[in-house]
C-alpha cells in the first residue's frame, strides 16, 4: 500500500485495524539526523526549539503572563507581536492540504495542566470530562478526557486554557470501528502532544475587565476549602478578627478567624473556589 | 383528466438539500406547487437559549453551511447591540472581508450547482474548484474549511496572519478573470440560454408582495441592497455598486449573481488595502464581564453568580448571499440569550414557489429552483 506524497504525516494506513491508542503511534517524529555531530547538536537544537515554542505558546491569557520585563498586557494585539508570532498561523503543511492552525485532535501537556476545569466549562458540546490520571510526579491528577464522538472542534477549550497546555493539532484522522475508541484519555492526548505536530498558535485574548473572585465576609466560615482546591494556589487564608462578632464598644473576640484572600494576578478565573465553597460566600464581581 | 401531484423531493437532485416540492402537473405543465420545508429542523433557535453568547457562534456555522461567516456576523451584530459592545474598526473590516469572501464562495457554489442543473457539467468543476481556493483562504486564518467559529462578541478571534493580504489579492486577481470566463462560457451556450431566458419570470411587484429579497429581487429590477440602503458595519465607507437586471427571469438572476461576484472582489480589495495600512485591535477592549468567562455545566447550582447584567434587545439585518437575513436577540440579563430569532431569506424565497413555477414545464423546475439559491440549513434551522 503506497502512500501519496501529499498525504499529511499523521494519516494512518488503516485506522480500523489498530487498537485504541495504537493509531497515534503511527505519527512518527521527524527523522533524526545521523552522524557524530548530531549527537551533540541535535538535542541542543531541539531544546532551543522547545524553549522558543514555550515562549509563545502560553500567551492566551493576558493578565497572568509575566515576562522578565514585567507584565505585558497586550500581547496578541500589538502588531509587533503579531508579526513575530501570528505568522505561524498561516503555514501550509502541503499543497492544497491542511494548515498548521487547523483545529484537529487536541494535544494535552499533562505536565503543565493545572486541573482548572476551564476546558470542561467552556465546551459547548460537553464532550470534556475531567478524569483522574497519573501526573508527572506520580500523584493523581485531574485532566481532561475528550469524547470525539461529541466534539465539534470549535477550539473554545484551547482558547480557555490559561496555561496553554491544551492545544489543537493538525491531526484529523479519527476513524475507528468502535465508538468507545473515540474517547481519548489524557494519556492518549499526551501522546498526541509528544508527537510534536503543529499546534494552533493563535489564542484568544481575554478581555481586560474580567470578573474577580469576591468574598462575602459575613458568610465565610474559614473552612479552607477554596484555598485547598485552588489550582493555581492563588488563595491564601489570612488571619483576621471575625467580622460582625464584635459589637460596638465591645472588645474584639479572642478567636481569630481565617478568610481567603485572592491574588487576582495569578487567578485564572476557573471558579473552582466558588463551586467548592460550602456557604456560597464567594462570588463573581468587580472590586470597583 | 391528466392532473396529478408529483413529489420532487425530499431526495431529488433539484432540491439541493432536504425539502420537498409538491407540484401539480397537467401533462408537462405545472399548475400548482407547494413547497414543504422542515426536514432539516434542528431546533437551533431553542438551543441558542441554553448557550452562552460566544458559544452560539458554533451553531451559526451549522445554520448555513455555505455562508457560515455571514450568519456569524448576523448573529453577533444583534447580540452586540443587545449587550452594548463596540467593535473595533479593524475587526469590522476583517468581518466585511469575510462577508465578501463568503459571498464569493456561496455564489461560486451556487454557480456550480445551478449550471449542473441546467445540464452543463464542466462548469461544476470550475465553480467548486474556485470555491476551494477561497476555503483555503478561510482555513489560513480560521483553522477550518466550513465550520469557522471565527467571530466573537466584540470582534474576531484572531487577526489575519502576516502575508494573508497579498495571498488574498492574488486570489482576487485570479478569480476576476475566472468570473469573466464563466460568463462567456454560459452566455455563448445556446442550451443555457434556451433554458434560462424567459423562464421563471417573477416581476418586481410580485417579488415585493411575496417578500422575496436578494438576487431574485434585484434581478427583477429593484435596486435594493441592504449594504447600501440600510448600511451596517463599514459598508458606507466602501465603494461598490448594486447589481440590477431587468429580465426578472432565471437568466437575470444568473447575471445579477455574476455581477455581485465582481463587486465582492472590489470590496475585498478595498478592505485589504485598509487592513494593510491600519493595524489595531481586533477585539473590543471592554466586553461584558461574563462573555469571556466559561459557564459551568448545568446542575452545579453553587456556581451562582452575582454580577451586574446589562439588558437589551438587538436587531440586525444584513445582505446575506441568499437575500436579506435578520436576527433578533433578547438579552434579559444573564449569560445566555433569552430568545434568538432569525429571518431566513431562503425560507421566504422558497415559500413563493407557486408564484414563479406555475405556468412552466416540469423540465423548467430544476432551472427555476436552482436560480433561487437554496440553502435548507438556514431556512429550517
Amino acid at each position: 500500500m503506497s502512500t501519496p506524497a501529499t498525504r499529511p504525516p499523521d494519516a494512518t494506513p488503516h485506522p480500523a485495524a489498530a487498537a485504541p491508542g495504537d493509531d497515534i503511534k503511527f505519527t512518527l517524529p521527524p527523522p533524526e539526523p545521523t552522524g557524530v555531530s548530531s549527537l551533540v547538536v541535535h538535542p541542543l537544537a531541539r531544546a532551543a526549539r522547545q524553549f522558543v515554542k514555550s515562549l509563545w505558546r502560553p500567551s492566551t491569557i493576558v493578565y497572568p503572563y509575566k515576562t522578565p520585563f514585567g507584565k505585558t498586557t497586550e500581547r496578541l494585539e500589538s502588531p509587533a507581536f503579531r508579526k513575530e508570532v501570528g505568522i505561524r498561523s498561516g503555514a501550509p503543511l502541503g499543497v492544497g492540504e491542511i494548515w498548521d492552525n487547523y483545529r484537529g485532535v487536541h494535544a494535552l501537556n499533562v505536565r503543565t495542566c493545572i486541573s482548572c476545569n476551564l476546558c470542561m466549562f467552556s465546551c459547548p458540546d460537553t464532550c470534556i470530562e475531567m478524569v483522574t490520571t497519573e501526573g508527572p510526579d506520580g500523584k493523581a491528577k485531574k485532566c481532561p478526557e475528550i469524547d470525539y464522538g461529541k466534539c465539534s472542534f470549535c477550539g473554545f477549550c484551547s482558547d480557555a486554557c490559561p496555561e496553554g497546555c491544551l492545544s489543537m493539532t493538525a491531526r484529523y484522522t479519527l476513524t475507528t470501528n468502535d465508538r468507545h475508541h473515540m474517547v481519548y484519555s489524557p494519556e492518549m492526548l499526551y501522546t498526541v502532544y509528544k508527537t510534536k505536530l503543529p499546534m494552533n498558535p493563535v489564542r484568544l485574548a481575554r478581555p481586560e475587565n474580567e470578573d474577580n473572585i469576591l468574598l462575602d465576609q459575613d458568610l465565610c466560615i474559614g473552612c479552607n476549602a477554596c484555598a485547598r482546591d485552588c489550582p493555581t494556589k492563588c488563595i491564601t487564608m489570612i488571619e483576621i478578627p471575625k467580622p460582625g462578632a464584635a459589637k460596638p464598644g465591645e472588645k474584639l473576640p479572642k478567636r481569630i478567624w481565617k478568610e481567603p484572600s485572592v491574588n487576582d494576578e495569578d487567578c485564572v478565573r476557573c471558579g473552582t473556589c466558588i463551586s467548592v465553597c460550602p456557604k456560597d460566600c464567594l462570588y463573581w464581581g468587580s472590586h470597583g | 383528466m391528466s392532473e396529478m401531484w408529483i413529489n420532487m423531493g425530499p431526495q431529488h437532485p433539484m432540491t439541493h438539500g432536504l425539502w420537498n416540492l409538491r407540484v401539480k402537473v397537467d401533462g408537462e405543465l405545472v399548475i400548482d406547487a407547494v413547497p414543504e420545508m422542515g426536514y432539516l429542523h434542528r431546533g437551533i433557535e431553542k438551543i441558542c437559549e441554553y448557550r452562552q453568547y460566544n458559544e452560539v457562534v458554533t451553531l451559526m456555522d451549522r445554520c448555513c453551511y455555505v455562508a457560515g461567516l455571514a450568519w456569524e456576523q448576523l448573529y453577533l451584530m444583534a447580540s452586540e447591540q443587545a449587550l452594548g459592545v463596540e467593535v473595533p474598526e479593524r475587526a469590522e473590516y476583517i468581518r466585511v472581508t469575510c462577508q465578501e469572501l463568503q459571498r464569493l464562495a456561496s455564489h461560486l457554489m451556487w454557480f456550480a450547482a445551478f449550471v449542473m442543473d441546467i445540464g452543463l457539467m464542466a462548469p461544476f468543476g470550475y465553480g467548486m474548484r474556485d470555491r476551494d481556493v477561497i476555503l483555503d483562504l478561510f482555513q489560513s486564518f480560521t483553522g477550518a474549511r466550513m465550520t469557522y467559529e471565527y467571530m466573537r462578541v466584540g470582534g474576531v478571534r484572531n487577526d489575519f496572519p502576516v502575508g494573508f493580504t497579498d495571498r488574498a489579492r492574488g486570489v482576487m486577481d485570479w478569480l476576476e478573470h475566472r468570473v469573466d470566463d464563466y460568463e462567456d462560457l454560459c452566455d455563448r451556450s445556446d442550451i443555457f440560454l434556451k433554458r434560462c431566458v424567459d423562464v421563471g419570470v417573477l416581476k418586481a411587484k410580485d417579488c415585493i408582495r411575496t417578500g422575496i429579497t436578494g438576487p431574485m429581487l434585484r434581478a427583477a429590477g429593484v435596486p435594493r441592497d441592504l449594504r447600501r440602503d440600510r448600511p451596517y458595519s463599514v459598508y458606507p465607507e466602501l465603494d461598490f455598486q448594486v447589481a440590477v437586471h431587468d429580465a426578472a427571469d432565471v437568466y437575470g438572476r444568473y447575471r445579477v449573481r455574476m455581477e455581485e461576484m465582481r463587486q465582492s472582489i472590489r470590496i475585498v480589495r478595498q478592505c485589504l488595502d485598509h487592513l494593510d495600512k491600519r493595524p489595531g485591535r481586533v477585539m473590543a477592549e471592554k466586553v461584558p464581564r461574563f462573555v469571556g468567562t466559561p459557564s459551568p455545566p448545568p446542575g452545579s447550582e453553587s456556581y451562582i453568580v452575582r454580577r451586574g447584567y446589562p439588558k437589551g434587545v438587538g436587531l440586525s439585518a444584513m445582505e446575506e448571499p441568499h437575500g436579506e437575513a435578520m436576527a433578533y436577540v433578547v438579552n434579559e440579563g444573564g449569560e445566555q440569550p433569552y430568545r434568538v430569532k432569525f429571518r431566513s431569506p431562503v425560507m421566504v424565497n422558497i415559500s413563493a414557489a407557486r408564484e414563479y413555477l406555475v405556468g412552466y414545464r416540469v423540465s423548467d423546475i430544476p432551472a427555476i429552483m436552482g436560480s433561487v439559491d437554496i440553502c435548507v440549513g438556514e431556512s429550517d434551522r
